[in-house]
């Protein structure tokens, strides 16, 4: 019998991936919800007269479609233990590393297709509503390496996310499980502790937004990918011994 | 004696689901944790004198910055308590769901909801008679005399009593929002990402003050007036607009409920 190699596991995950509604949706939700929120922030600013530019407008919405690309990274893992198709899966493909290398990679890659259309869509819509509204533009705002920096940032959530399902399994723990560490326990800490810098989504956030008291960029990179490959490492060790 | 054994027979499914447990135990443990870091950094600051940097002067403000993470509890609570039922077995026993069995036991759909939604009560209060007072005292034991200022009883009594009803009608609108989604994924995502500090209906109030009105922004001074976003409503009338919010969901969710095919 023949080895199955990584790049048909990898297209076999993203076929899983883009067959599956509830991702279609997730993705196409999280870029409209974006652009929508990206145009009400703009509007808002237009209406007290404040000048700024459509990467500050995304950059402030960033925090809001993050829940988005956490839904989406949840997904790869949670859709195979919702029913029996992990049986499957492993019936076709045997060898678990091989299989959580291909669904990390797939996962990695919708997590970004997400990530970055989301971002596109932002700007755009902030642009135009800026345009539409003749708001004051302002040109000393941040650059597109904050941009690219939000950008890595939403795909680390993603990636993160996908981590955590490897653990927990199941949609609802994985979900709330991030979703609380991202959007309540760490605003909280960081009102409370300095320490709160050293959590995931802290670390990853000065990729764009380094605001005082944040890690310097190379500790930041290194704390974040740290924790992704902690828990990532964890969960397919798990995948790897345990029972499907 | 008939509604009484429905009512019963909710409290003991979902006191059987393990998601319910892990709501409980994140209100209860989240809120102790962050507590405990919040106070001893509070603390550190008040004893060395930096009170600007402390942002709390009394151990019960400390404890109730924390409380946001119960909302996090209640909305599992609510949600899962619906979702549970649509949810289907694995293939192996079946593939079938509970809400079959839900049905044929208890014919009468709007019975159902109405002794869900009281179990859902019953065990979000439940959490919050631990939740909330462990907090507090965790923050009193800590900060102890170091605490700058202290909150009236009758005002604490009043807080504490706000922050139990703002989980509960979170949860009766969590339960409500699954009637009609059936899934538990949205009601989730939508309502852990509104309760958090990134709330959509926050940003809405800055486009329009209608926002106000929506049940999270309308209830949220029942925690008391540590908020830092200005206007909106007192705590009052804002615990009626919620509680108007909650009972319309559940009587819709009531109608569909009982029309739509199970």
């Amino acid at each position: 019998m023949r080895a199955v190699g990584l790049p048909p596991v990898v297209a076999a995950e993203l076929d899983k991936l883009r067959t599956l509604p509830v991702t279609v949706l997730a993705v196409v939700g999280t870029v409209v919800v974006g652009a929508l929120i990206a145009a009400a922030q703009a509007g808002a600013a237009a209406d007290q007269d404040l000048p700024t530019s459509a990467v500050d407008v995304t950059l402030r919405t960033v925090p809001f479609v993050v829940a988005g690309l956490v839904l989406v990274g949840v997904l790869a893992v949670s859709q195979e233990h919702a029913g029996r198709q992990v049986a499957t899966t492993l019936a076709a493909v045997p060898r678990r590393g091989l299989l959580v290398a291909g669904k990390s990679i797939a996962a990695a890659a919708v997590v970004a297709l997400a990530a970055i259309s989301t971002l596109g869509a932002c700007v755009a819509a902030a642009a135009v509503t800026q345009r539409l509204l003749d708001a004051p533009a302002s040109t000393d705002g941040a650059g597109a390496g904050a941009l690219l920096g939000a950008a890595a940032y939403l795909v680390l959530i993603g990636v993160f996310s996908h981590a955590v399902a490897l653990l927990v399994r199941h949609l609802v723990p994985a979900l709330v499980g991030v979703l609380a560490l991202v959007l309540v326990v760490s605003p909280l800490l960081a009102g409370a502790t300095e320490h709160a810098r050293w959590l995931p989504d802290r670390a990853a956030a000065a990729w764009f937004d380094a605001g005082p008291g944040a890690l310097d960029g190379p500790t930041a990179t290194l704390v974040a990918l740290t924790w992704v490959v902690a828990v990532g490492g964890l969960g397919s060790w798990r995948f790897l011994v345990r029972d499907a | 004696m008939r509604a009484w054994s429905v009512f019963a027979a909710e409290l003991q499914k979902l006191s059987a689901l393990p998601a319910v447990w892990t709501g409980a135990a994140v209100a209860v443990l989240g809120a102790g944790a962050l507590t405990l870091l919040n106070a001893v950094g509070v603390r550190d600051a008040l004893l060395a004198g930096r009170p600007e940097d402390s942002g709390y002067g009394s151990a019960f403000d400390t404890a109730f910055a924390s409380m946001p993470i119960g909302t996090v509890g209640a909305v599992v609570i609510g949600v899962v308590a619906m979702s549970s039922e649509f949810t289907a077995n694995s293939p192996d026993a079946g593939g079938g769901r509970q809400i079959g069995t839900t049905l044929v036991a208890v014919p009468r759909r709007v019975g159902v909801l109405v002794a869900k939604a009281a179990a859902v009560v019953l065990l979000v209060l439940a959490t919050a008679a631990v939740a909330i007072p462990a907090s507090v005292t965790l923050a009193e034991a800590i900060i102890g005399d170091a605490a700058t200022s202290t909150v009236p009883a009758d005002e604490a009594v009043r807080r504490c009593l706000g922050a139990a009803l703002y989980w509960t009608l979170t949860a009766l609108l969590a339960l409500a929002v699954t009637v009609f989604t059936r899934s538990g994924v949205v009601p989730l995502l939508v309502l852990v990402v509104n309760s958090s500090l990134v709330s959509v209906s926050l940003l809405l109030t800055m486009l329009t003050p209608v926002a106000h009105w929506l049940p999270d922004m309308a209830g949220r001074r029942l925690f008391g007036d540590v908020d830092t976003v200005a206007g909106g409503l007192a705590a009052g009338p804002g615990a009626l607009v919620m509680t108007g919010w909650a009972l319309a969901l559940l009587v819709v969710a009531g109608a569909v409920f009982s029309r739509r095919d199970a």
